[in-house]
């Protein structure tokens, strides 16, 4: 198990480096001077000029690559051509949103998805496990942004139940009440995970129940719900967890939108509106950050999926 | 005449997914016949029936524009087309290509699964959003874009198939009888891959909609004079509360577009090699 963790940590290595490399690439394929773009139009010359020299602009380029990387591990990412702020403080800014609303999102998603897939699982075969199968993928279907606002049209605009957009801080005033600007969002987020969630359970469920110990299970007699919960749910639920990976990447992708829609000061829409002025050092900076994060999830649902299931680690 | 007695079975006892069959032949139809089908020229703007509500002649409404929002969806139905077949040919031919080299020539798969890993650390969305941001906005460049980020997962996916197709006896057989590589690969190992490959297509040409519409509604996508439907709801987005179903007919017609391409998808993956059937990622 140790091998196999030292292992997978070395091999995430040379990936990184090649991540990093390529988001700091992208300020060079940019056309023009990469000092000019990362200060932004109203730079003087003789900002531009000092910068140049402080990144090396006339060195070779994996020189470059070497300071610029040497920056970053110090947590220097540069600064934010909008805001004329350090990059790393204004991903700062946006964290709290995006956490929160990852965190609800992650709740809806556990709370829905679980319960249903197991159901659709245990009825396999039946109008129920037909519905919410087919409901599942319908929701799949459902374009994020679309939904959202939907949502805002029924809930906020015509019952008024829960307010439309942005989201203040819970250290503002309101405090934890501040969390129902947070409700549609999340709901809207985690719809069409929810639905990936179902199908991968429903799935891994009907994989499990057709395995020896679940016969042996019920041939001794064992409640129906016993078996469903403890011995095909718990097995299935390894298989589930290595998919915890790429809802993450669904959930950033989606964020994006969502946080768009619902206009959120979060991470997501610093993307899109970064990406809208040309602010560069915070679209590049925003980038590594989710990557560096992207492949750590990864590594960590590797490492638990091969604890819960030593047959991955002898490979 | 053949091809539809041959895909017949597959959708025998599938009610659902042969009502989205039939879904996306009206929509290929529309997209064949927009110009004869289309009541009114979806680029005309008449400020005098501006977001007027569905009814005759406008059978859908008419936007902030005043132009005929039935007719901009039916031009739409063209774009859905050309952006799903062009982003499933771009992410079949090079994730294809790059799967089956890899896998077949090992060195050089060491170092094109390695691109891919890096490609991949990189959420779907965001990826296209990068290249986007380096690109002008244009149909061919949102295209290329969709096809790029499905292009790896295709990669990776035609890599663990051809590493299965490749320790079969049948490949033996082939090298025995002095076939070269390029006709072990093309002629041995390809048409194996061609059912699994399908399915996979159903599936990007579903996700590939999602994305294009995303970068419609973020404004990276489509120029926005293009009658696309993402186009259409991120252009009529701010008058949701005045005219609600200048949102709903596109929404639906996406909704309906990818749910029929899913089930077609899981239609086609029941009937395909049971090896494969694990490394198809459909919904």
């Amino acid at each position: 198990m140790l091998i196999y963790a030292l292992n997978r940590v070395l091999t995430l290595v040379p990936t990184l480096l090649a991540a990093s490399f390529l988001v700091f690439i992208f300020i060079h394929l940019i056309p023009g001077d990469p000092a000019s773009i990362l200060l932004g139009d109203t730079a003087t010359p003789e900002e531009v000029a000092e910068l140049s020299r402080e990144l090396g602009l006339d060195e070779p380029l994996w020189t470059q690559y070497v300071l610029w990387l040497g920056n970053v591990l110090q947590g220097d990412l540069g600064t934010s051509v909008f805001f004329r702020e350090p990059v790393l403080s204004v991903i700062a800014d946006g964290a709290e949103t995006s956490i929160l609303l990852a965190t609800m999102t992650m709740f809806w998603i556990v709370t829905f998805g679980v319960p249903i897939g197991i159901v659709s699982a245990t009825r396999h075969g039946s109008w129920i496990d037909q519905a919410t199968s087919g409901g599942a993928m319908l929701f799949a279907s459902v374009p994020t942004f679309w939904l959202g606002l939907y949502l805002i049209l029924i809930f906020s605009v015509g019952l008024g139940w829960f307010p439309s957009s942005g989201f203040p801080s819970l250290a503002d005033e309101g405090g934890a009440s501040n969390l129902r600007y947070l409700v549609l969002p999340s709901l809207t987020l985690a719809a069409p995970n929810a639905a990936l969630i179902i199908r991968l359970i429903r799935a891994s469920m009907l994989d499990v129940s057709r395995e020896d110990h679940v016969r042996t299970a019920r041939a001794k007699g064992l409640h129906p719900a016993r078996v469903a919960i403890k011995h095909i749910f718990r097995n299935a639920l390894i298989a589930v967890s290595a998919a915890f990976g790429f809802t993450f990447a669904a959930l950033v992708s989606e964020a994006v939108v969502t946080e768009t829609v619902f206009s959120l000061p979060g991470i997501g829409r610093l993307v899109v509106q970064s990406v809208l002025r040309r602010d560069y050092p915070v679209i590049q900076g925003v980038i590594l950050i989710i990557v560096v994060f992207y492949m750590a999830i990864n590594l960590l649902v590797d490492l638990a999926y091969a604890s819960l299931d030593p047959r991955v680690s002898l490979k | 005449m053949n091809v539809l007695l041959s895909i017949a079975p597959i959708f025998r006892g599938r009610g659902l997914a042969t009502v989205g069959m039939c879904w996306l032949l009206v929509v290929g139809i529309a997209a064949i016949g927009a110009p004869l089908l289309a009541p009114f020229d979806p680029l005309e703007f008449d400020p005098f029936i501006r977001l007027s509500e569905p009814g005759w002649p406008h059978l859908f409404g008419t936007d902030h524009f005043g132009r005929d929002s039935l007719s901009r969806a039916i031009y739409g139905a063209r774009m859905a087309i050309l952006i799903g077949s062009g982003s499933v040919l771009i992410a079949l031919v090079a994730g294809g290509l790059i799967g089956m080299l890899s896998a077949y020539f090992v060195r050089l798969g060491h170092l094109l699964m390695r691109i891919v890993d890096v490609l991949m650390a990189f959420p779907a969305l965001l990826l296209a959003l990068v290249l986007m941001t380096l690109l002008e906005r244009s149909v061919l460049n949102t295209v290329i874009v969709i096809g790029i980020v499905y292009a790896t997962t295709t990669a990776r996916i035609v890599f663990g198939m051809t590493l299965k197709l490749k320790r079969d006896v049948f490949v033996d057989a082939a090298i025995c009888s002095g076939a070269g590589n390029t006709s072990i690969l093309f002629r041995h190992i390809l048409p194996n891959l061609m059912s699994p490959m399908l399915v996979q297509a159903s599936f990007i040409f579903a996700f590939a909609q999602l994305q294009a519409a995303a970068l419609d509604f973020l404004g990276l996508g489509l120029p926005p004079e293009v009658p696309s439907w993402g186009n259409m709801l991120s252009e009529e987005r701010v008058y949701v509360t005045r005219a609600p179903w200048l949102l709903i007919f596109p929404g639906a017609l996406i909704i309906l577009s990818v749910f029929s391409m899913n089930l077609v998808g899981d239609a086609l993956r029941d009937n395909i090699d049971p090896r494969f059937k694990d490394d198809i990622a459909g919904v």
